[in-house]
C-alpha cells in the first residue's frame, strides 16, 4: 500500500489547531475502518499478501516430465551457498545420458539466509524458489527439509514461483556480472554464434 | 649446460631438457594434456605449442629440447592463438557435461579453457559426435565423450604396468579408447589411469560422485601399506577421508600408487574403531577413561619390572617405536617387533611396480632404532615357561597369530594398543585406543632408508591417541618422562638416538622425504621397463 507523502513546515508556531487536525485523522480512520471497512490491516492467516513475482521464499526443486528431479546433483548451490545450508548425497541414475540425480537432497531452512544465490549458481533451473515465506515448525529437525518435500509442487500452485531463472538473467546478478566481466575483459559473448542467413 | 630465456626469465638446464621441464622449474605453467612428467613424449595433443625466436614455426615444448641461447614466448600472441585454437579443435565433440563429471574442478579442458580458450563454440550439440558413456571396465569408468586422445592412459598401460590393456578404436573423428571386448582393468594400478587421465574420460569408480573436489583439502602423507611408501596426499573433507591420492616423488613412486593402497582411506572411517580404553573387569569390559588405563599399565609394569616384554608395531612411526623402545628400556624387560619375520621382505617385490612383500610402513624404522632385539619366538617361548608376567603390545598383530595363542593366554597381564575392533582384542587384559596414520604426525622409514613424514589429515576418533603419546603417559607415571610433547621433539630425541639420523631435522624433511645412507645403493622403488 503506498503511503501518502506529506509535507510538513516545521517554522510554523505552535498552536492547538494542528493537534485537532491530528486528531481529525485519527478519527476519519477510525469510523472507516469501523463503518466501511477500509483497513490497511490483513487477516493473517487466512489472508495473505500479495508479494512480488521475484521474492526468495523456500526453495522448490523442479522435476522433469517423468517426476524425477531436475537437478543432476553437480553441488553448484551447495558451492555458491554462502550459509552452506544446502546437502547432497549424489547418485547414478538408471538413463545413462543424465549418469546422476541427487539421492538425498536437504536444505536447512534454519540456516538459510534466502539469498538466491543457489538459484543463480544452477545450470539446470532445478532449484527455484518459490513465495511461500511462512515458516513454522515444532522442532528444528522438521525445518531441515529433504528431496521430497522441496520437490512438492503444491506449494507453487498455491504460492506461486518466487526468484528463478525465467526472463533470462534480468535477475541474476552473480550471472551478469560474470558475463559482463567476460566481455569487457575478453570481448566474448559465450553461447552458440548465429548462423548465417541463407 | 645449456642456458635458455622462458618469458624473459633465464634458466640453465642439463643437456637434453626439453623446453616443458626447464618451464615446470621456472614455475612457467606450459598448458599441456598428452605430457606427463613420468611417461614418454608423445607430442599428440599440440597444446603446448610455444613460440621460440629465429624458429619460423611454432614448437610443441614437450619434444623441444633446450639449447644454448634459446629464447621462448609461451604467451605470445602467437603461440595463444595456437594454444587457443588447438583447445577449441579438441573441444568439437566434448559434450560439455561438467555438473555430472567428477573431473570438474581438476580438469585440465576447464582449467585450459578458463587459462587459454575463452571462445564461444561454434558446434552445436546436436552436430557433436556421441560416443559411449558411463562403461564399467572395473574399478575406472570410461566416458569416451570426454576424451580427448592425448595417449597418456595408454603409456601408462604400455611403459609402467605393461599390460596394454587400452588401446585406440576405430578412426577420425570415430576415434576412442577401449579395452579388448570391453573387460574390465584387471592389474592393481587402475587407479593410476584415473589420475593420468586429464579429463573426465577415465574416472575413479570408487570416487564415482562421493564429492567435488573442490570441497577436498589435501594433506601430504605417506601410504602405509607396504615397505615401499609411496608419497600420497589423503583428501578430506570435514574430517572424513574421501580418497588417496599418489604425490609426485621420483625417488620413490613417481605419480603412481597401487589400488591397495589407494583403498586404505576405508579404514581411516570411525566404523570398527577402538574409540575409548577399556580395562578387563571380573566378568567383562569396563570402558575407563584412557588415563585410568594408562595408570593401571604403570602399576602393572612397575610390580613386574623386569619379568615383562614389549612388542613393538611396525606399523607404528618411528616417534612410536621411539617412545615404546624408551619404556621398555625404563621397564626393563624383553623388547622385539618381528612378529611374521617382516624384517626379511623389507626389500622384496611382490609386482614390477611398487609393492614389496613386507605390508608394513616402518619396518626399516623399527630395524634402524634397534628394536629387533631379543626375538619373537625366545619371547613366545619364555610366555609359555611362565616366565612372562605382563606383555605391552604397539599393536596387535602377535594376537592374530594363531601358534602365539597358548603363549599369551599364559600371561597374566596383556596391554595393547589397538586402531581397530576385532577379536584379537579379547585376549588383552587393557586395550589402548591408538591413533592411525592419517591421524598423527610423525615420519615413516622406508625400505630406501628414506625418512618420509606424514601430517595429521583428520582428527582421531573419541580418546585416540598416537601410540607415542600412550607410551609417553606410562612413562610420566613410571617417573621416566620422555621429555618430548611433540612429535616433533620426540623425532629430535630420535635422531640424537640412532645411528644415521643424526643429520635430520623434523622440518628439513619436508614433502618429499630425506634419503639416509644405505647398505645397498639407493635403489629407484620402480624397475624401470625397457
Amino acid at each position: 500500500m503506498a503511503a501518502r507523502v506529506v509535507t510538513v513546515d516545521r517554522n510554523q508556531k505552535a498552536s492547538v489547531l494542528p493537534i485537532l487536525e491530528g486528531f481529525g485523522v485519527t478519527l476519519k480512520i477510525f469510523f472507516d475502518s469501523l463503518f466501511r471497512r477500509r483497513t490497511s490491516t490483513i487477516e493473517f492467516p487466512e489472508q495473505k499478501r500479495n508479494v512480488s513475482s521475484r521474492y526468495r521464499g523456500i526453495h522448490v526443486l523442479t522435476e522433469r516430465e517423468d517426476g524425477t528431479p531436475k537437478c543432476v546433483a553437480c553441488y553448484m548451490c551447495a558451492t555458491a551457498c554462502p550459509a552452506e545450508c544446502i546437502y547432497i548425497e549424489a547418485g547414478e541414475r538408471p538413463e545413462k545420458t543424465i549418469e546422476k540425480y541427487p539421492t538425498r537432497f536437504e536444505i536447512d531452512l534454519l540456516r538459510c539466509v534466502y539469498c538466491g544465490f543457489c538459484v543463480d549458481a544452477c545450470p539446470e533451473e532445478a532449484i527455484i524458489m518459490s513465495r511461500e515465506n511462512d515458516l513454522v515448525g515444532t522442532t528444528r529437525a522438521e525445518l531441515i527439509i529433504d528431496r521430497d518435500r522441496l520437490m512438492a509442487r503444491s506449494k507453487l500452485v498455491e504460492h506461486g514461483p518466487g526468484y528463478r531463472p525465467a526472463d533470462h538473467d534480468v535477475r541474476r546478478p552473480v550471472r551478469i556480472a560474470a558475463l559482463e566481466r567476460l566481455k569487457a575483459e575478453h570481448g566474448i559473448v559465450p553461447g552458440m554464434p548465429k548462423k548465417p542467413a541463407r | 649446460m645449456p642456458k635458455c630465456t622462458i618469458d624473459g626469465k633465464e634458466i640453465e638446464v642439463p643437456t637434453g631438457t626439453t623446453v616443458i621441464r626447464a618451464a615446470e622449474e621456472l614455475g612457467v605453467r606450459i598448458p599441456r594434456f598428452c605430457w606427463h612428467p613420468d611417461l614418454t613424449v608423445d607430442g599428440n595433443c599440440r597444446m603446448c605449442q610455444v613460440e621460440v625466436e629465429k624458429v619460423p614455426k611454432l614448437q610443441i615444448a614437450c619434444n623441444t629440447q633446450v639449447t644454448e641461447g634459446m629464447v621462448v614466448h609461451t604467451r605470445s600472441p602467437r603461440a595463444a592463438e595456437a594454444q587457443r585454437t588447438t583447445l577449441e579443435f579438441l573441444l568439437v565433440n566434448h559434450p560439455i557435461d561438467c555438473p555430472v563429471c567428477d573431473q570438474a574442478g581438476e580438469c585440465y579442458l576447464q582449467d585450459q579453457y578458463m587459462g587459454h580458450g575463452l571462445y564461444g563454440s561454434k558446434v552445436e550439440l546436436e552436430d557433436k559426435v556421441r560416443k559411449r558413456k558411463v562403461v564399467d571396465l572395473g574399478p575406472i569408468m570410461l566416458d569416451a565423450e570426454r576424451c580427448v586422445l592425448c595417449s597418456r592412459c595408454l603409456r601408462f598401460e604400455r611403459e609402467v604396468t605393461g599390460t596394454n590393456l587400452l588401446e585406440f578404436v576405430n578412426r577420425g573423428d570415430h576415434t576412442q579408447i577401449s579395452t579388448f571386448e570391453n573387460g574390465p582393468i584387471t592389474h592393481e594400478y587402475a587407479g593410476n589411469l584415473a589420475d593420468v587421465c586429464p579429463v573426465g574420460a577415465l574416472l575413479s569408480h570408487d570416487f564415482r560422485f562421493k564429492m567435488r573436489v573442490w570441497f577436498l583439502k589435501e594433506h601430504e602423507s605417506v601410504c602405509p601399506g607396504c615397505s615401499t611408501g609411496c608419497n600420497v596426499s589423503v583428501d578430506e573433507r570435514d574430517g572424513e577421508v574421501q580418497r588417496l591420492r599418489p604425490r609426485r616423488n621420483v625417488d620413490v613412486n613417481k605419480s603412481w600408487m597401487c589400488d591397495p593402497g589407494r583403498a586404505l582411506y576405508k579404514q581411516i572411517g570411525v566404523t570398527g574403531r577402538v574409540s575409548g580404553a577399556r580395562v578387563r573387569g571380573a566378568a567383562s569390559w569396563e570402558g575407563v577413561s584412557v588415563a585410568a588405563a594408562l595408570d593401571r599399565v604403570a602399576s602393572a609394569l612397575k610390580e613386574k619390572g623386569a619379568a615383562s616384554v614389549f612388542l613393538a608395531s611396525p606399523q607404528g612411526t618411528n616417534e612410536d617405536v621411539f617412545a615404546f623402545k624408551a619404556l621398555a628400556q625404563a621397564v626393563g624387560g624383553k623388547l622385539d617387533f618381528r612378529v611374521g619375520d617382516p624384517q626379511k621382505k623389507v626389500g622384496e617385490r611382490i609386482d614390477h611396480v611398487l609393492q614389496r612383500a613386507d605390508r608394513n610402513p616402518n619396518t626399516q624404522g623399527c630395524l634402524d632404532q634397534g628394536v629387533g632385539r631379543d626375538g619373537v619366538d625366545a619371547i613366545l617361548a619364555a610366555c609359555r615357561a611362565g616366565a612372562v608376567e605382563a606383555l605391552v603390545l604397539q599393536g596387535p598383530e602377535i594376537l592374530r597369530v594363531p601358534e602365539a595363542v597358548d603363549a599369551i593366554a599364559k600371561v597374566p597381564f596383556v596391554a595393547v594398543m589397538a586402531t581397530h575392533e576385532g577379536p584379537e582384542l579379547d585376549r588383552a587384559t587393557v586395550v589402548l585406543p591408538a591413533a592411525l596414520w592419517a591421524e598423527a604426525e610423525g615420519t615413516f622409514t622406508n625400505f630406501q632408508r628414506r625418512v618420509q613424514r606424514l601430517k595429521a589429515a583428520v582428527p582421531a576418533p573419541g580418546d585416540a591417541q598416537p601410540r607415542w603419546e600412550l607410551a609417553a603417559g606410562v612413562l610420566v607415571r613410571l617417573a621416566q618422562p620422555l621429555g618430548a610433547a611433540t612429535a616433533r621433539e620426540v623425532f629430535a630425541l630420535v635422531a640424537k638416538a640412532t645411528p644415521d639420523y643424526a643429520s635430520l631435522d623434523y622440518r628439513a624433511i619436508g614433502s618429499q622425504g630425506q634419503a639416509l645412507p644405505s647398505a645397498e645403493a639407493a635403489a629407484p622403488a620402480q624397475e624401470a621397463r625397457a
